[in-house]
């Protein structure tokens, strides 16, 4: 408890000692290592500044090239709008115009198969009426109205066309020329003996004639004579008039 | 124990200290032999302390930190080893002795006029004690003298008061009880050196300061 001098100094001498064992072996090398550290750490964030501003350079012109990409996309998405809408309406027109016309040439074939359905409907009347008129006239017809038409046909005989008079005296057959007569009603003998001389006189030729009866004829006659047909009754003279009808309405 | 060389008076406060001065080398070496960037547990613990340290010195003494820092920290260490070693059985505080107590006074009275003069010379540094007055003076003189002084008695009356009421309570209630005394013994350990050290570093910090403050002004 005393106050010792020897001690007294002893111990300055021995804590002068201590600072300076532990400045040698502990603190620098500490602070060494702790300054080595906070250098190695600010180089550390000073590297990741860096890598930030980098990082922040590259972002910020990431953003500039997705603006004008943008913007770019934006213009080709107007254009292609706009080239969509005129090739729309291009297609549209073009099948407008075609439609048009399908239904211009449907329109024509509609109305072309009307009119053939209608011909050959007015066809089919026109041969009904020549069948009606000659069921209607079959039994009003009488061997006299065949005679009364034997003898119009005599009688109109020199106005056949030139041409026919011609092609018959051009005949030269070997033989006697065939000659078939066709009749409603069987011919008196005063009949068919007019009719072979005129027809001797038409062709100048011996002729061989040969008569059949045709009810189908209805009344008169019909005469083949080699090509030649010469028609002198009632069946032929109503198709006759058929056909002319439909001739007429055809044109 | 008391060892006489040829004068020179050895007792147990020189040979703990001693003691302590060699545990403390060796784990100075042991520690910081390979040190590292990337720090173990161990290099973390003593970097740790010394980090801690440097903190408390730089709260004070911005300026000047690092310079006073191999004195003000080996003070914080020795002191609390040196109050904490009377936990060990056989063994006495160091600071229990009024010679060492004021061994260390001392130096840190040295200290403080050693650190003075480095930073502002010896004109200024002694012009300090006559400001604001020269009236002053004889207070300023009267200053350093108590506040070494107790700096001394403090550290040597609480010490030195802690171990004897342990032992009187060994003494008086048997084995067991002067634990809690023990426990009390190891916080007042821990303030006084902590005491004693921040209190150096206030005087060393305002003596290498206040001078600054004053060219400032």
């Amino acid at each position: 408890m005393e106050f010792n001098v020897s001690t007294f100094v002893l111990e300055i001498i021995n804590f002068l000692i201590l600072i300076w064992i532990l400045q040698r072996l502990f603190y620098k090398p500490l602070l060494a290592v702790i300054a080595k550290r906070k250098d190695f750490i600010n180089q550390a964030l000073a590297d990741a500044e860096n890598l930030k501003l980098q990082a922040e350079t590259l972002r910020h012109d990431y953003e500039n090239r997705l603006k004008s990409w943008e913007q770019e996309k934006q213009s080709a998405m107007q254009a292609l709008q706009a080239q969509l809408s005129i090739e729309k309406t291009t297609q549209m027109q073009r099948f407008q115009d075609e439609l048009e016309q399908a239904r211009q040439s449907a329109k024509a074939a509609q109305a072309l198969q009307q009119h053939q359905w209608e011909q050959q409907l007015e066809r089919q009347a026109l041969q009904n009426a020549t069948r009606f008129a000659a069921l209607l006239l079959k039994p009003t017809v009488t061997p006299e109205l065949e005679a009364h038409l034997c003898q119009l046909l005599l009688e109109q005989w020199s106005s056949l066309p030139e041409a026919c008079h011609t092609s018959f005296k051009n005949m030269k057959p070997k033989e006697a020329l065939p000659i078939k007569i066709s009749s409603a009603f069987p011919l008196t003998e005063n009949l068919q003996k007019s009719l072979q001389n005129q027809l001797e006189a038409l062709v100048a030729h011996p002729i061989k004639l040969s008569f059949s009866i045709e009810p189908d004829l209805i009344a008169g006659l019909r005469i083949d004579l080699g090509a030649w047909v010469l028609n002198a009754n009632l069946q032929h003279e109503l198709v006759g008039f058929a056909e002319l009808v439909d001739a007429s309405q055809s044109q | 124990m008391v060892i006489d060389v040829t004068g020179i008076v050895i007792d147990s406060a020189i040979l703990t200290t001693w003691g302590i001065m060699a545990v403390l080398s060796i784990f100075a070496w042991l520690t910081t032999r390979r040190l590292e960037l990337f720090p173990g547990a161990i290099q973390t613990c003593v970097e740790g302390i010394i980090a801690a340290i440097d903190e408390a010195i730089l709260a004070v003494a911005p300026d000047h930190g690092r310079q006073i820092l191999p004195f003000i920290a080996s003070l914080w260490i020795f002191l609390i080893i040196a109050n904490l070693v009377s936990l060990i059985p056989g063994l006495h505080s160091p600071t229990r002795e009024i010679s060492v107590t004021s061994a260390l006074a001392v130096l840190v009275f040295l200290s403080v006029h050693w650190f003075g003069i480095k930073t502002h010379g010896l004109k200024k540094y002694l012009h300090h004690y006559l400001t604001p007055s020269p009236i002053l003076l004889p207070f300023h003189l009267i200053s350093e003298f108590t506040r070494t002084l107790a700096l001394a008695i403090r550290l040597f009356g609480n010490i030195m008061s802690l171990e004897m009421a342990a032992m009187l309570i060994l003494l008086v209630a048997g084995f067991l009880a002067p634990i809690p005394i023990l426990m009390l013994h190891i916080i007042e350990a821990l303030v006084q050196a902590y005491i004693f050290g921040m209190l150096a570093l206030i005087y060393l910090a305002g003596a290498m300061q206040s001078q600054q403050l004053n060219a400032q002004e």
